[in-house]
């Protein structure tokens, strides 16, 4: 049971990195980013590109980082200025169906370009024994990876200037622009930050188990439920929420069966949402 | 003049909110926008800051053409705005929301802050509390004590007495006194007349989107009519 | 305008079911393009049903391949197990999807979610749809699919007679749809999707309204569903997946225009013939709806029709294309909705 808890652990850590990329572009810009997915993924096409070309494994990891998050800027500048130009309702509706067709256009050319694409990394070291619980090293490296980035981003909000800049931001939008804060150009530094973020999620699921091009919607759906269960402002909440459905999937998935697991999981993820709409860490319902 | 509104004009759709306004402050100077509830006096603040783009007229400041600069450019440049909404950022520290005010010139940020402790001693007490738990007086420091801390040159404050009881409204118009002798250049719009023209140089009384009548502050005072109307004396 | 007889107020509808009655003349040799039009009438069923749903009452529900799977499945599976007749299944199928839109609806409303959360909310149900179908195989026969040629009404096995069911179903669709919008409802719905808060405070029940164009959306949807299912000859997960579903319908009202009520049939009829076009980009065709998407929503905030009638301002109301009585211009904000 311990080993199955591990796994949920392992499996939410990644659920988390992916999500927290959205809660961070719906935080400073109000926009649900339906492409999220697709960002992982081509984060994981880069990489594998730059390792076909023969580069070392470690620097195709960050070429496939970097041009993830440089994709990111890329649409943050282009497709989602009109996007930037409405307010409330209105962006967030114009976001999402905007970042849909974005989603569509990604996938379709993925799927068409790379069709037998697949990435997958096998470290030196199959399995390692912690506690006695035999664990892959895949999933022990990637979850060092996700701690390791979260706690770069906690530290960065509470303590670097740009990082409280950033969650002024997320407070209040307007108090933020009255105090001289672009939020133009901060948003766009955090949409590629988060777009970063997803290119890493998808370059570890190779590590993990391999990457498909064709994954794209569902690590965005997967990203999305996390995102949402943990309130879709708050990175906390998006930890916690990710860490929370891991384990959920890992003992479903363990006791009752592939399928139904994942029934269960949304099952849960909806009724989550709907218990608690602000979030799992929400001060009030 | 350190600002200068022109002749300007904003509406929503076909409705006009304000019709051919006109205000200017030179520095140094406090003036008031007295008026009552819906008159424009927000607008008019918004339209200087650059939050609503006025359809007619100029707005200057410090020399130079606002029309189209954004919020946060202006702010950069040194015109603060204060809304009565106030716009802190409540899940952060007084301290955090002080220190972002001071996003314009980083440098300085200790020494500005001491000054801003100086002038409400209370924010320093409660300097790790997160801000939106503070009572409305507090915030209400905050807000100013935040627009301070970017060195502004003209501070405009938007009815900074609503929501605040009585005394702490006279504590707040004693800083605000004090402010005055900084050579800072003050716009503020309030409700409450009788205290904003003791502590203002020049007003202007805006009703229906139109400025009805401006001057010396002692004498837009002593104005019958505007006695009559602000301060129920027949 | 009001007070003109009925065939002239609803002009528009009339010459456009001439016009759609006249389709199978028309395509007289090819079963190819017949195929191609009951389709597009299919469609244009579910445009309208989410046109209640989301163009008046603002509810994002991404689960209408699953609302109109539902129904399908329900009405084969009834059918394949227990040997009951289609007319008694194709309701109980109905009133499955039917049940389950107004549930979302209702409990988005009871907890006040927003357009995100019910999307996220309904987009997780299209999972579990899928997933409940892939997992449910012994009923289901997972994803192969259950064959259901020979299962429904006869008439749905010839083509011709198959498009004039469908063509009498989209009629009597629209006929309900015209009189709930021209009714006291319809009149509420208009107040509602201009201004929630305003409506509420004027008296209209905002919850009753959104349940009421959500349950009548989803059981259109799964009507047309459960006869597609039919139709189609085979049923499977993929027939009813978000990509075969509710990207043609989003396309289709986008295309046509919200709120109005020959947008969904202009929207669905403008989708058929496009999806024709990108039929030999092949895998490609994804992409090209995604394109689709962002240049419709971007350069047309509120779909063709709006736009045309616009462009076309000074035209009185009954020359062109006629809508729902809409509520002054001068007070539309300038809005995404």
């Amino acid at each position: 049971m311990t080993a199955t808890l591990f796994d949920g652990i392992v499996q939410g850590l990644q659920l988390s990195l992916l999500a927290v990329g959205i809660t961070l572009i719906f935080g400073l810009g109000g926009v649900l980013n339906l492409a999220h997915g697709q960002f992982a993924v081509i984060g994981g096409v880069a990489a594998k590109l730059l390792l076909d070309l023969g580069a070392h494994p470690v620097l195709a990891g960050v070429g496939g980082v970097v041009t993830a998050g440089l994709f990111g800027v890329l649409v943050d500048r282009s497709l989602l200025l009109p996007v930037y130009r409405c307010r409330g309702e209105d962006r967030l509706l114009l976001g999402l169906i905007l970042t849909l067709g974005l989603s569509f256009v990604i996938d379709g050319y993925l799927n068409y370009a790379f069709s037998e694409f697949s990435l997958t990394f096998s470290l030196p070291i199959p399995s390692v024994k912690i506690a006695g619980i035999p664990m892959r090293t895949a999933g022990l490296a990637n979850s060092l990876v996700a701690i390791v980035v979260f706690l770069v981003l906690f530290a960065f909000l509470r303590s670097t200037l740009l990082g409280k800049t950033v969650r002024s931001i997320i407070e209040n939008e307007v108090g933020a622009e009255l105090c001289g804060i672009d939020p133009a150009r901060t948003r766009m530094i955090i949409v590629g930050l988060a777009a970063m973020m997803a290119g890493l999620a998808g370059i570890t699921q190779g590590l993990f188990s391999s990457l498909g091009t064709e994954m794209g919607p569902e690590f965005t759906i997967l990203g999305l439920l996390v995102a949402v269960v943990g309130g879709v402002r708050s990175i906390n909440g998006t930890l916690v929420a990710g860490v929370f459905l891991g384990i959920v999937n890992a003992f479903a998935s363990r006791y009752i069966g592939a399928y139904v697991a994942y029934i269960i999981l949304l099952s849960v993820a909806m009724a989550t949402i709907l218990a608690r709409p602000g979030g799992l860490l929400a001060r009030s319902t | 003049m350190i600002v200068r509104v022109d002749a300007v004009h904003v509406a929503y759709g076909s409705a006009s909110v304000l019709h051919d306004v006109s205000l200017e402050a030179s520095t140094g100077e406090a003036v008031a926008v007295i008026g009552p509830n819906g008159a424009g006096k927000t607008t008019l603040l918004r339209a200087m800051i650059g939050m609503i783009q006025p359809t007619r007229g100029r707005i200057s400041y410090d020399g130079k053409d606002c029309n189209g600069l954004r919020a946060f450019e202006i702010a950069r440049l040194g015109m603060v705005y204060v809304p009565a909404e106030k716009e802190l950022f409540p899940g952060m520290t007084v301290f955090e929301n002080l220190e972002l005010g001071s996003y314009r010139n980083v440098r300085n940020t200790s020494e500005r802050l001491s000054y801003v402790f100086d002038l409400f001693p209370r924010l320093e007490e409660r300097r790790q509390q997160l801000a939106g738990t503070l009572s409305g007086g507090e915030q209400q420091m905050v807000a100013i004590g935040r627009a301070l801390m970017g060195c502004p040159k003209v501070l405009l404050l938007d009815e900074p007495s609503t929501g605040l009881a009585p005394k702490v409204v006279e504590e707040l118009y004693r800083q605000l006194a004090k402010l005055k002798t900084t050579g800072l250049t003050l716009i503020v719009t309030e409700q409450q007349v009788q205290l904003v023209l003791s502590l203002t140089d020049r007003a202007y009384v805006l009703e229906q989107g139109l400025i009805r009548l401006s001057g010396k502050s002692a004498d837009v005072l002593r104005n019958p009519g505007i006695k009559a109307a602000y301060l129920g004396v027949a | 305008m009001n007070n003109w007889p009925l065939c002239l107020r609803y002009i528009d509808l009339v010459l456009l079911s001439i016009l759609l009655a006249l389709v199978p003349a028309v395509s007289a040799g090819s079963p190819y393009y017949l195929r191609i039009a009951t389709l597009a009438v299919v469609y244009m069923g579910w445009t309208v049903g989410f046109n209640l749903i989301f163009g008046h009452t603002k509810q994002l529900f991404l689960c209408l391949g699953a609302l109109a799977g539902s129904a399908a499945y329900v009405t084969v599976v009834l059918i394949q197990h227990f040997q009951l007749s289609p007319w008694i299944t194709v309701p109980l199928g109905v009133s499955a999807a039917t049940a389950l839109g107004a549930i979302f609806s209702y409990v988005s409303v009871l907890r006040g979610l927003g357009v995100i959360f019910l999307g996220v909310v309904t987009l997780a149900f299209s999972l579990i749809f899928q997933n409940l179908i892939l997992g449910l195989r012994q009923l289901t026969n997972g994803e192969t699919g259950l064959v259901t040629r020979g299962l429904g009404f006869s008439l749905l096995d010839h083509p011709v007679a198959a498009y004039y069911l469908f063509f009498g179903v989209l009629a009597l669709t629209l006929v309900v749809y015209c009189s709930v919008m021209d009714s006291r409802m319809g009149f509420a719905f208009r107040a509602l999707s201009d201004d929630e808060l305003t409506a509420e405070l004027s008296g209209i029940d905002v919850t009753a309204c959104k349940i009421i164009a959500a349950t009548l959306g989803s059981a259109i949807i799964g009507l047309f569903g459960a006869l597609y299912g039919f139709y189609n000859g085979i049923i499977s997960p993929s027939v009813f997946s978000l990509v075969n579903v509710d990207i043609p319908v989003l396309i289709s009202l986008l295309l046509g225009g919200m709120r109005t009520r020959l947008g969904p049939i202009i929207g669905a009829a403008l989708f058929a013939v496009i999806e024709e076009f990108v039929r030999p980009f092949g895998q490609l065709d994804v992409l090209v709806y995604g394109v689709l998407l962002i240049v419709l929503f971007v350069a047309f905030r509120e779909g063709l029709l709006p736009m045309l009638r616009q462009a076309l301002g000074l035209i009185p109301q009954l020359a062109i294309f006629p809508t729902v009585r809409e509520t002054d211009d001068r007070y539309k904000k300038r809005t995404l909705m």
